[in-house]
């Protein structure tokens, strides 16, 4: 009896297209997973540092949190370049998000400051090789 | 020295007749000054706040989109209640007149007097 519903389904389903409905879903799903993946790998990490485990609900708990904050992130984050008319969000917008949190803000400016730096350093070494090129070029 | 100056801020019978306005049982009188210091504390963050939203924007004024994106970010402006329901909703009629200025229905239309 079972076996014969789920034919049916399944061949309900085939011939359904697939609808753009279906297709967000599954890119939807795809995220989840995603997020799920990477929260177990994290929360792994931090339990052998503390000697400690996690279960699987905790971690699918946590994933859905991060999930739906991510979706809370992304409107603020939105809603803070809209504000300040670019299109493009920033670092100065994620700053803007944190900065309720003292710990996190400071967080964040060093991490910011530190890519910051690294993107400087990168120009840097470009226009060295550059120079190099042209001197070379120059001989 | 006795600080004579009236600390600036809403008044006491105005608060609490807000606060009874919208709470839904009996209100003794000593959460008044609970609620001052409440009040305080959010004008200050309010302040804060809106401080650097406008920052944000690369202005020095303080302006009503700043103020929509607070509330955005406090959630009561939210897609599905826009900032005009909701002074439809809370402010009284001088204020949404300043805010949302619509033709009012109900007004008379003097017609133009005819040329001879």
């Amino acid at each position: 009896m079972l076996s014969t519903t789920s034919c049916l389904a399944n061949v309900n389903c085939r011939e359904k297209m697939p609808t753009a409905m279906d297709e967000e879903e599954r890119k939807l799903q795809r995220l989840k997973a995603a997020v799920h993946y990477t929260v177990g790998r994290l929360c792994q990490s931090i339990g052998e540092d503390h000697q400690k485990e996690f279960s699987r609900q905790v971690i699918a708990a946590i994933a859905e949190t991060t999930f739906r904050q991510c979706d809370i992130f992304a409107k603020d984050l939105e809603a803070f370049a809209r504000h300040a008319k670019r299109s493009t969000v920033s670092v100065e917008d994620v700053k803007l998000t944190a900065r309720r949190s003292t710990a996190l803000a400071n967080f964040i400016q060093r991490k910011s400051e530190e890519i910051a730096s690294a993107n400087q350093e990168q120009r840097d070494t470009r226009k060295k090789i550059a120079g190099k090129r042209k001197n070379t070029e120059m001989v | 020295t006795g600080s004579a100056k009236k600390d600036p801020g809403l008044s006491k019978s105005y608060v609490m007749s807000v606060f009874k306005h919208f709470a839904k049982t009996k209100v003794s009188t000593d959460v008044y000054p609970v609620l001052k210091e409440i009040m305080e504390h959010y004008f200050d963050r309010l302040a804060d706040d809106l401080e650097t939203f406008a920052a944000h924007a690369k202005r020095k004024t303080i302006e009503v989109e700043d103020v929509e994106l607070l509330m955005r970010r406090q959630g009561f402006v939210t897609d599905s209640m826009p900032v005009n329901v909701l002074i439809e909703k809370y402010l009284p009629m001088e204020s949404r007149k300043l805010l949302i200025p619509v033709a009012t229905s109900g007004n008379y239309v003097i017609p133009k007097p005819r040329r001879k």
